[in-house]
């Protein structure tokens, strides 16, 4: 059979019109291709060595293992192409070869991926958790002081990070450095926890790497009670002693590697990529706020504080602050209502004998920053919308 | 005897369409990684449709390259990752210049990247059984780039044309169709004259603006009868007409005479492409965009009434409740965000992309075609290192 087609030797740019004829069988029969013009045989090809390569629809090129690298025959029309399939078994079967081979790289690259997620997902608290191991706790000192910079910078037009008492040695400042020297008993914390009131009109509180944590103004005005107060200024301390600040930006830090591995956007600045960062973050960090309440929860017992008043004051914020509301849409805190039902376990009012903090001094505390600095309060009306 | 060959383009919108919504699709199940698959797909099906004096090109590069040469791109992109990580826990300043220096490091690594991706596809390139290759220097020209970009800005734009005709100068006599070198034979002076036009009057329109703003020449103004509201108006209408019909006009005129200033031996390029044709093209394009758009916002309003906001309508529920329980509505918008993205891309890709190539392929001739068929083998595909930034850095084009 004569199959009319196109012949490049892949040695010259120098098409030729050809017949070709398929001879023998497949183990030890040619493909015989002839010059049209000048009725020569140019080329005979094994038909073991042929394979197809991509073109376009309907057309067949095929190549040999044993002529040159660009060399081809193209059977553009499509009725040749389709009976010279039929004479070249061996071409589907290369084909279904090939299609298999793409399936089970790109069945296991996805597997690969998928691992890599699933591990991350799951993994990232521990690995963090030995990384964060690994750097020096002065380095984390340092790092700290820095994102306290940054952070006072961001926060500028809420206040900043102004400490509301100055004094080391005032009546509340020495209440609070004392309860935190008795939350961290028995515990090991590489650096010096400080925890400061600041005058910032937003209602929060949190710990930085490097054992600085903050209390603002903001929510200290929504505090009604010590018991509220101690609450959170243990879960803060938690945070502290797990280093939970440093173990967050180093997985930060992953998950945006991972989220541009999987899309391929290594700056991560897509919508797809940040909010896939922000939903893994998210899981992660309501572990590590598991874990800072259920520090709360133990210093309670050493230090007699009422542990459900960190859920008060929360439900309180969350019911009257709509800011607060939209903010909690990715939050990175567990339901409040899940968190009750831990604190509710144990009521250590009845094991602990040393109150957290003496009425005079929480009355001291409550009024840090309406003392002094009575110009913030008047920015804070216009700050808080 | 002096042959004209033509140059044909016969792939459809709707294959092309077809290749780039499957690819989507298993994209999907795959994490990501099917993307390779879709842009060899692609490239297969813009060489194979691209019939050039009666020969159609072919793209003999694999998927599994690409894969490949983005696992190296990473290797470089790791230490970078770790640079900012470090940077973002510095104080602002340090920030600022950080990132300054790294948008700079980056750009200049673009440069770099499109010239490896450039090499790549040319030594993946067959026509007529030889392969298309390239010689010279990434680095040096990254570094070139990088420096007619300063310089291109310090001269607010004029030094334009001089940058276009040494990087198109650079690229062209680095590449080779076997063992023939092209070269480029234009200079600044191919495209100053539409630029130099388009661009002074634009600035002369501007300043003119300007000078009738200035506080006395309100009452000249009046004087000679002519209100200074209408003729800003119309100075302004008529900078924004300018702007906007001269970039058709800029488009199509650079395409033409840089191409056409193209020649392999004594093989030479003529390259014609219309002002008018690019402009129906994006006609086509602005329309079929808003259809799209607002086919996404019906939908997202449905999916918005149907299942937000009988949630909120339940005082009972918080917020961050609907979120928490109900992540499958987190990820229906997740999926109707992929759809947009993919969507608006397919658009863009089968309008712009597509009629973009069609028309420089419609448009183009070969003077002395016959030159080509005494052209050798010579070359052979690139190595992978280095290869997969530019897909990386989002900068590879086809």
């Amino acid at each position: 059979m004569q199959l009319l087609g196109k012949y490049y030797d892949g040695l010259t740019a120098n098409p030729r019109t050809v017949t070709c004829s398929i001879q023998g069988t497949e183990a030890s029969g040619f493909l015989e291709i002839t010059d049209l013009e000048l009725n020569h045989e140019v080329a005979h090809w094994p038909q073991g060595s042929l394979f197809p390569v991509p073109g376009k629809s309907g057309e067949l090129r095929l190549a040999s293992t044993s002529a040159p690298e660009g060399a081809r025959v193209v059977f553009s029309d499509r009725e040749i192409a389709a009976r010279a399939r039929g004479e070249l078994p061996m071409l589907a079967r290369h084909r279904q070869k090939h299609t298999r081979r793409q399936f089970r790289i790109i069945g296991l690259s996805s597997m690969a991926i998928a691992s890599v997620v699933l591990a991350y997902i799951y993994g990232i608290p521990l690995l963090a958790g030995q990384v964060v191991g690994l750097i020096p706790p002065e380095m984390e000192t340092r790092f700290g002081e820095k994102i306290v910079v940054q952070m006072a910078d961001a926060l500028e037009e809420s206040g900043g990070l102004t400490l509301c008492d100055p004094d080391p040695e005032s009546l509340p400042n020495r209440a609070i450095q004392r309860f935190t020297e008795a939350a961290l008993e028995g515990t090991y914390a590489p650096f010096d926890v400080s925890v400061q009131v600041v005058a910032n009109s937003i209602p929060n509180a949190f710990a930085l790497p490097g054992g600085r944590a903050f209390y603002f103004q903001g929510l200290l005005d929504k505090t009604e009670t010590a018991d509220e107060f101690a609450g959170v200024l243990a879960h803060e301390i938690g945070h502290v002693v797990h280093r939970d600040g440093m173990k967050q930006l180093i997985a930060t830090a992953g998950t945006g590697l991972l989220v541009g591995f999987v899309l391929g956007d290594i700056t991560g600045l897509s919508v797809a990529g940040t909010v896939g960062a922000a939903l893994i973050n998210t899981s992660f960090s309501r572990d590590a706020e598991r874990e800072a309440d259920r520090f709360s929860l133990a210093v309670a017992q050493r230090r007699a504080f009422e542990p459900t008043g960190l859920a008060d004051l929360l439900e309180r914020i969350s019911d009257d602050d709509a800011s607060a509301q939209i903010f909690a849409l990715l939050s990175t805190h567990p339901l409040t209502q899940e968190r009750r039902a831990a604190l509710e376990e144990i009521n250590p009012l009845e094991t602990a004998a040393i109150p957290a903090f003496s009425e005079e001094e929480w009355q001291a505390i409550k009024s840090m920053c309406s003392t002094r600095g009575t110009g913030k309060r008047k920015n804070k009306g216009r700050d808080r919308r | 005897m002096a042959e004209r060959a033509t140059v044909s383009f016969t792939g459809s919108r709707w294959r092309l369409a077809g290749i780039l919504i499957f690819g989507y699709i298993l994209m999907l199940p795959t994490l990501g990684i099917y993307r390779f698959w879709q842009v060899t797909a692609k490239r297969r099906f813009y060489w194979a449709n691209t019939e050039v004096d009666g020969d159609t090109l072919e793209y003999t590069g694999t998927a599994i390259q690409l894969l490949v040469g983005f696992l190296f791109a990473l290797a470089i992109f790791l230490p970078l990752y770790g640079f900012f990580f470090y940077l973002s826990t510095q104080s602002p300043e340090a920030l600022i210049y950080g990132y300054t220096g790294a948008a700079l490091l980056l750009f200049f690594l673009s440069g770099y990247a499109i010239f490896r991706a450039r090499r790549f596809r040319l030594t993946r390139t067959l026509w007529r059984g030889i392969r298309f290759h390239q010689s010279g220097s990434a680095w040096g020209y990254a570094f070139r780039r990088f420096l007619w970009f300063a310089v291109t800005a310090a001269t607010a734009g004029l030094a334009y044309p001089f940058m276009a005709a040494s990087l198109w100068k650079y690229r062209f006599n680095n590449t080779w169709y076997g063992d023939r070198r092209f070269s480029f034979t234009g200079s600044w002076r191919t495209i100053a004259a539409p630029y130099y036009i388009v661009y002074f009057l634009i600035v002369g329109l501007t300043v003119a603006i300007i000078i009738i703003s200035a506080p006395q020449m309100e009452q000249e103004l009046a004087a000679q009868g002519v209100s200074r509201e209408v003729l800003t108006g119309y100075l302004a209408m008529a900078t924004a007409f300018i702007a906007f019909f001269s970039y058709f006009y800029l488009l199509s005129r650079f395409t033409s005479r840089l191409l056409s200033s193209v020649s392999a031996g004594t093989a030479a390029l003529k390259v014609h492409v219309r002002a008018r044709s690019l402009f129906w093209q994006y006609f086509f394009y602005g329309i079929m965009l808003l259809v799209v758009v607002l086919a996404f916002l019906v939908v997202a309003g449905f999916v918005f009434q149907g299942v937000i906001e009988p949630m909120l309508a339940d005082q009972e529920i918080e917020l961050n409740e609907i979120l928490q329980i109900g992540w499958y509505n987190l990820l229906l918008l997740g999926l109707l965000y992929l759809a947009l993205m993919a969507s608006l891309t397919v658009l863009f890709e089968t309008i712009l992309g597509l009629g973009f190539w069609r028309l420089v392929a419609r448009g183009a001739v070969i003077e002395n075609a016959d030159s080509l068929k005494g052209i050798r083998a010579s070359g052979e595909e690139s190595p992978l290192v280095g290869e997969g930034l530019a897909d990386a850095l989002n900068v590879g084009g086809y």
